[in-house]
């Protein structure tokens, strides 16, 4: 499966009567995005704000973040299964609007959303004080159920960020990306002396706010199974989660997953990519036990040398990424496991909720529970009000200015544990 | 502009007043600065001025704590010192334990930086690493002259609220805190780096240690306790009154094994608790609290367990390295063997 | 199976009591219900759902639904669960040491009862625990 990215470098984003690209610049159509949104009756308002880096603003409480792209060749359409029909996708041409995303923001419940800040001490922690931001903040009517409220809010996000990659289908791209992943026999005979990689992603599917989509199907309910990298490009995989912000893993993250990116980049060099394992993280001990078994069976059934593991969450999760490791490691494939911590506000327990041994090469993302200051800003996209109860904030923790302290954890995906930034944790 | 005032902690033996006779020794204040504390005064210079030493017996120490806790705080706060420093205890069990408590107390009492130095065997180290600086040093006092220059960098850096580093750069013993960086790659490209060297066979090394792995594999359950013969096991500290075989009251180096061959339960006229690590009224009330012989009769009686060893095993847990711990676990096994004993009871506190 | 729902979780207690043998306590905190549940395993229950599930630390959400049961639905090592609860109970305090839960006013606690409903949700809809 061989799948061009072009990606369109958008360096400003600006209101305009409609939504188009133009040297660079991401105009954007204000009163279009907000009809797109209130098709959904269970919404009663949306409003459309704009964040560029260096800005003095704050975005919260953030639900998701989207890369805008657009399919303009190859079968299947972007986000399949949930904005469009469900088709295989990864093959082709896709154009990304690089360096702009989509921002849903809103109340979901009272505590599972994040801070985005486009500038000051913070804003280092997250990618998104280096994008050009369309941040639309949704409004459900009166006495919406939790549930309906999420897929709402989840549906605003990708609908927008489709309609907004539509722009850049028909602009040239400033660079064009060719990843290639062959049938697996092929890929092995291309390069026979290279070591065979695969990467296990865990997604997020404990229920409600803790979900993840692969073609529509919810994670929780498949068993672990086999993708090609270039699927997921395509938005084959879209989030519907917030576990703690620091560790959500977007959908702009799925459609950029960094290891997989990583993986290419040595392909054919060092290393034999041969394809990607999705399983995911169920509260039923029973599925762990059924769904590591099946990642160590695939693993060893493709004759991996090595694999890494990444997952998204903390606790629940880690039972899940230890017995993955446990399972994979006996059946003879070696493992990297990449992951984020929370060792306690002193820094000094366990940083993860489950251990083993064969758990003996890890990549830290950084710890979580860390104290920042928010010094206040000049705008507020979304509402501070819910600070207090959000992941990472406690009561009193903000002043009248809307300046507060916070743990790391409250910053979106500021400890994100697929190794997409370049915080760590080391022992003092 | 006015010296920055240290007060320098020291045990006995460095204090001159000489070792295990001197150990009961109490609380002494002596001004200015003495035994190793000479050689801090010529490294920290000019600009700081070592105001007092207070000394202590370690034994005093380790059976008074509390008493001694307080006399020695009040000795120190009159000084008003910007910075205190404890030892080095070097490999000296008692000692470190006694620096590391002195440590904890002046930094929640007084709110000011302290710091003390070990040997990374000391069984201080475990019991206070995560809360203190502790500088590593090598095992005898042969090592002050290595260890001053990071006593000195830390205590300046320490005064002066300037960021300490990591362990490796400050030369003392790593905490264990896990402390945010930037890396210069992102954490996916250091992963697929590990991982091409992993399956090339070369050494790797982890990002975040795995906790240490010494658990004992269980042993199948018991299949009839009617037919076994159990024996107690604690490292609560209970020993006949008197203490025969001076069991230390922390950092435990034996164990002992005492009768209750004919007794119905422990009584308090027999047994007390020299173990120096929980409040020990409840238990010099009753030991049954800790060995709980007084149930293992009933049970014994009743025929849930078959019989009752006629002897128990004691020692102290408190402080006790874990090497020395199971050197007298793979010691006793065998007479636990050789007397058919089937299962133990173990109790701690 | 004979399947027992440690909750604090009014809202878990109410959907599901007459399905499950319910141990329910309006005024149970989260570490009551992980020692509850420790209590369990001692006498001989396996877990059926992970203590932390959720991913919402301990020292956030108030409420804790946990299902065990007699019988166990997999070949797990010996000792995992008590490994699990100890652990969970573990992480329990290191968050709590470090800030204590919060005293959130009834609709946020509400919102953490939807969470805790949804998990459980989740869990109840698995064919596995339709077996008899």
């Amino acid at each position: 499966m061989k799948l061009e990215l072009g990606k369109i470098y958008i360096h400003d984003v600006q209101f305009a009567d409609k939504t188009y690209v133009e040297n660079g610049t991401l105009f954007v159509c204000k009163e279009e995005i907000e009809k797109l949104v209130l098709e959904d009756d269970r919404l009663i308002s949306a409003r459309v704000e704009l964040a560029r880096p260096g800005e003095s603003v704050r975005i919260a409480p953030v639900k998701d973040v989207i890369e805008p792209r657009v399919k303009v060749d190859g079968p299947g359409a972007i986000f399949p299964g949930v904005i469009n029909k469900v088709k295989q996708v990864g093959e082709g041409r896709t154009h990304a609007l690089v360096g702009s995303t989509v921002i849903t923001c809103g109340r979901i419940v009272g505590f599972q959303e994040g801070v985005i800040d486009m500038s000051g001490p913070t804003a280092k922690y997250t990618p998104f004080s280096e994008t050009y931001n369309v941040c639309v903040v949704i409004e459900p009517k009166e006495g919406l159920e939790t549930h309906d409220y999420e897929a709402a809010g989840r549906m605003a996000g990708l609908k927008v960020a489709t309609y907004v990659g539509e722009a850049g289908r028909n602009v040239e791209p400033d660079e064009i990306v060719t990843y290639e992943t062959k049938p697996l026999l092929e890929q092995i005979a291309q390069y026979p002396d290279l070591p065979k990689i695969g990467y296990v992603h865990m997604l997020q599917s404990q229920g409600l706010l803790h979900d993840t989509f692969y073609y529509g199907v919810d994670a929780k309910k498949f068993i672990p199974t086999l993708m090609y990298p270039t699927e997921i490009m395509d938005g084959a995989i879209v989030s519907g989660n917030c576990v703690a912000p620091c560790d959500k893993v977007t959908t702009y993250h799925h459609l950029n997953n960094p290891v997989i990116e990583d993986l290419y980049k040595r392909h054919g060099k060092d290393l034999n990519f041969i394809g990607v394992i999705l399983t995911n993280e169920n509260v039923f001990l029973a599925d762990k036990e059924r769904c590591s078994d099946m990642v160590a069976k695939l693993a060893q059934f493709i004759g991996l040398d090595g694999l890494l593991i990444t997952e998204e969450g903390y606790g629940n999760p880690d039972t899940d990424l230890m017995m993955n490791c446990k399972k994979v490691t006996q059946a003879g494939t070696k493992v990297v496991i990449i992951t984020d911590e929370f060792p306690g506000r002193d820094g000094k327990s366990q940083s993860l909720a489950d251990a083993v041994p064969e758990a003996d090469t890890m990549v830290s993302c950084g710890q979580g529970n860390i104290i920042v200051h928010f010094p206040a800003m000049d705008h507020v996209i979304g509402t501070l009000d819910f600070v207090e109860t959000m992941i990472g904030g406690y009561e009193g923790c903000i002043k009248a200015d809307g300046s507060f302290d916070a743990e790391l954890q409250i910053i979106i995906a500021s400890t994100i544990a697929n190794g997409f930034n370049k915080l760590a944790a080391r022992t003092y | 502009m006015a010296k920055y005032k240290i007060v320098h902690y020291i045990n006995n033996f460095f204090a001159g007043a000489g070792g295990e006779e001197a150990a009961g020794m109490k609380p002494e204040l002596h001004e200015g600065a003495m035994g190793p504390g000479l050689a801090l005064k010529a490294a920290f210079g000019d600009d700081y001025e070592i105001v007092a030493t207070v000394v202590c017996g370690d034994n005093y120490f380790g059976e008074k704590t509390d008493a001694a806790k307080a006399e020695l705080l009040e000795m120190i706060k009159k000084y008003d010192p910007q910075l205190f420093i404890a030892g080095p205890a070097f490999n000296a069990g008692r000692y470190g334990v006694a620096c590391g408590t002195m440590c904890k107390a002046v930094e929640a009492e007084l709110g000011i930086p302290v710091l003390t130095g070990m040997y990374e065997e000391n069984p201080g180290v475990d019991m206070f690493k995560k809360d203190l600086i502790i500088v590593k040093t090598k095992n005898s006092a042969a090592g002050m002259k290595d260890a001053v220059p990071h006593i000195k960098t830390i205590g300046e850096k320490m005064v002066k609220g300037e960021e300490i580093l990591g362990p490796s750069i400050e030369g003392y013993i790593e905490r264990g805190i896990r402390v945010n960086y930037f890396h210069e790659k992102r954490g996916s490209e250091r992963g697929v780096d590990l991982l091409v060297k992993k399956c090339r066979g070369e050494a790797v090394e982890t990002e975040y240690p795995m906790p240490k792995f010494d658990r004992v594999p269980p042993n199948p359950p018991v299949a009839d306790m009617s037919k076994v013969k159990v024996a107690m096991i604690t490292s609560g500290g209970i020993v006949p009154q008197g203490n025969p075989d001076h069991i230390e009251s922390s950092s435990a180096t034996k164990y002992g094994v005492y009768s209750i061959e004919g007794m119905d339960r422990m009584d308090k006229k027999d047994f007390m608790t020299i173990h120096g690590g929980y409040d020990r009224a409840f238990v010099t009330e009753n030991p049954n609290l800790v060995v709980p012989l007084d149930v293992m009769r009933d049970l014994e009686r009743e025929g849930v367990i078959g019989e009752l060893a006629n002897y128990f095993i004691t020692t102290t847990g408190t402080g006790t390295s874990t090497g020395n711990a199971k050197g007298f676990g793979e010691d006793f096994v065998k007479k636990l063997k050789e007397d058919g004993v089937g299962a133990v009871v173990l109790t701690s506190t | 199976m004979d399947n027992v729902m440690v909750t604090n979780n009014c809202r878990c207690f109410e959907k599901w009591k007459d399905i499950f043998q319910m141990e329910f306590e309006e005024g149970w905190t989260y570490l009551d219900v992980l020692t509850k549940a420790r209590d369990y395993i001692h006498q001989g229950y396996h877990l059926l759902t992970h203590p932390l599930a959720g991913s919402v630390k301990p020292n956030q959400t108030p409420f804790k639904s946990i299902i065990l049961s007699k019988d166990t639905l997999e070949d797990a090592e010996e000792f995992r669960d008590l490994v699990l609860i100890e652990d969970s109970i573990a992480a329990y305090h290191k968050f709590i040491k470090g800030k204590p839960l919060p005293d959130w006013p009834e609709k946020s606690r509400e919102d953490f009862r939807t969470v805790d409903l949804s998990l459980m949700e989740g869990v109840v809809s698995n064919p596995i625990m339709n077996r008899r």
